[in-house]
């Protein structure tokens, strides 16, 4: 069975990020890529299905980044993943959640798989829309938010995060599966994983290879950046101290009252 | 895009607070294009919240009463949406953003070949032209993106972004025809309820969460609980309290978790790393409860009260019970 992990790279939640006035983009210098926390889920738990199945069942990292994103699948790959493929092209700049969704399932149909397993969502653009619209374009059924996943035969079972419980769910394999930060701990690459990952294979992919019947890129996007604006910073507030409960619900009472929130 | 169409989400008929604002804005949204303001509710329980619906300012609530959308995921749904959105012509389809809301509307936007925007906190108008507000990066940017190449739009709507307004419209109750010679791939099997039906987090316009300080699970059914009671609000959580396996991950605030726009959100003992602010910088009002005045969440708090937190919470909800006239 091959097992599809799809990773995306983001900037790192710690950095310090600013807006440049003039382009109106991220600056990304002096700002660290990582690899979104999400998918090291997702990696898991293709790590854990190859596990358990044994036998040819392999593992393939995905992912449709710049030529630079090849450190971060290294890191992927450490973690204990079989191989990887870097969707790489200058004419995927500025495709949007739509046109990243009909490029990647046009990409992975090439690149073949019996399961795609995806991150809930990314920590910068934190939509949670692709899965889906990746399981639509790839004509499978998408399983979302999954915090347990077994592949028994050509059947997928899990259970699927609701607001105020799960769901136990089933469908057939090939299928898209989207994980949740509940479905494991990440393991941690080994030395000899490290070690291992720099004679794996990161094989490129490029549009060239694929036969698009829609523009992708910024051309073909459904939607339009018109503005990327700072967000107003929240200003430091009031500091009080509380000697006793009494005090300090009362300060909180006034507060509150001021706000006209009670 | 004229027609504007709201998807409504609910659990047997009970509608998910949200579904009603977005109704009350396809009607604000329709008037601005020139259209027709549409509801699409399937599912069991569908016909009568379709009759609730009518108190609503809409031109047509399309329903289907259909077991398969509750027995099978998502799948059934997006049909009646995307039959609804075709027949509609030219539209703007508004999901709320929740789990099935973007499940739904990133469906619907791939079969439609339609602009999917997400987490939308505001929708702009510029002749004909629709733009959505979001913020991005945990808060940190505002984007605003506007259609293009499309006929459609999905937009998927916070929750709270919109008051809910109830209205005359036609309000017509329209039936979906079953989608003929549909297999559905994914088997609902079981569903368990885990935590007692509540508000959740991301629709509560009050929310006070818990972290690290807090100590262990009991304060999320004690303490916590009950100041969020008193103020008719939500538990959220830290994920240092979830990680720590007090309190379950759908109250978890952050950028592992959820993130919430309340008019008031107040953290007990939350330190505010980046990974929590990011989930809740955009609520109205924060006030945190911390027993050391140094903590990160001060700097962006509009009242931080240093303290002992096991004092001060159950004596606010006293003085809350009093200030509301509630029992105490």
């Amino acid at each position: 069975m091959k097992i599809v992990v799809t990773v995306k790279l983001v900037p790192d939640t710690n950095a310090d990020k600013r807006i440049d006035p003039g382009t109106k983009r991220l600056v990304r210098t002096g700002v660290e890529t990582v690899l979104n926390p999400f998918d090291e889920y997702a990696i898991e738990a293709a790590l854990q299905i190859k596990e358990k199945l044994g036998g040819d069942t392999t593992v393939t990292i995905f992912s449709m980044a710049p030529e630079s994103g090849k450190e971060i699948v290294r890191k992927a790959l450490a973690m204990g993943a079989d191989e990887a493929v870097l969707f790489s092209d200058a004419g995927l700049e500025g495709s949007d959640v739509w046109g990243t969704a009909y490029a990647m399932a046009q990409a992975l149909k090439k690149t073949g798989f019996d399961l795609v397993i995806c991150g809930s969502q990314s920590t910068d653009a934190g939509t949670g829309e692709l899965p889906g619209a990746l399981a639509e374009y790839l004509g499978v059924p998408g399983v979302t938010y999954l915090r347990k996943l077994d592949v028994e035969g050509t059947t997928l079972r899990g259970e699927r995060e609701t607001d105020n419980g799960y769901q136990t769910v089933s469908t057939q394999l090939p299928a898209l599966a989207s994980v949740t930060k509940s479905i494991n701990e990440p393991r941690y690459p080994s030395l000899k994983g490290i070690m291992g990952a720099k004679k794996k294979t990161i094989a490129p992919l490029t549009l060239a290879e694929l036969a698009l019947d829609r523009a992708v890129g910024s051309d073909g996007a459904k939607t339009e950046l018109l503005e990327l604006a700072a967000a107003p910073a929240r200003a430091k507030g009031r500091t009080a101290e509380a000697p006793d409960g009494a005090t300090g619900a009362q300060i909180i009472v006034d507060f509150l009252k001021e706000k006209k929130l009670l | 895009m004229r027609d504007t169409i709201a998807f409504i989400e609910h659990k047997g008929g009970a509608a998910r607070r949200v579904s009603f604002e977005l109704a009350t804005a396809a009607r604000d949204i329709a008037d601005k294009l020139g259209g027709k303001a549409h509801a699409v509710v399937v599912g069991k329980g569908a016909a009568a919240l379709a009759e609730a619906l009518k108190a609503y300012p809409l031109d047509a609530i399309h329903v289907a009463e259909d077991g398969d959308v509750d027995a099978y995921l998502i799948d059934p749904a997006v049909d009646y949406l995307e039959a609804v959105a075709k027949a509609a012509g030219p539209a703007l389809v508004l999901v709320p953003n929740t789990m099935v809301g973007r499940d739904v509307g990133s469906r619907l936007a791939a079969r439609l070949g339609a602009g999917l925007t997400a987490d939308v906190t505001e929708i702009s108008f510029d002749g004909g032209r629709v733009a959505c507000v979001s913020p991005k990066l945990g808060g940190l940017t505002i984007t605003t993106c506007a259609f293009k190449n499309s006929d459609y739009g999905v937009v998927a709507v916070r929750p709270n972004t919109f008051a809910a307004r109830e209205g005359a419209g036609a309000g017509e109750i329209v039936a979906i025809p079953k989608p003929a010679g549909k297999q559905y791939a994914i088997k609902i099997e079981d569903e368990v309820v885990e935590a007692a039906a509540e508000l959740g987090v991301e629709e509560a316009s009050i929310v006070v969460s818990g972290g690290r300080g807090v100590g262990g699970p009991d304060p999320f059914v004690g303490i916590l609980k009950d100041l969020a009671d008193s103020l008719g609000g939500a538990v959220g959580a830290s994920r240092a309290a979830v990680d720590a396996g007090w309190v379950s991950h759908g109250h978890q605030v952050g950028q592992t978790g959820k993130t919430v726009s309340p008019q008031l959100y107040i953290a007990v003992g939350i330190s505010g790393a980046i990974q929590h602010k990011v989930g809740m910088r955009t609520a109205g009002t924060i006030v945190a409860v911390n027993k050391d005045g140094g903590v990160p969440i001060g700097e962006f708090a509009d009242l931080l009260v240093v303290g002992d937190l096991f004092q001060i919470v159950p004596e606010l909800t006293k003085r809350v019970r009093e200030a509301k006239g509630l029992p105490a």
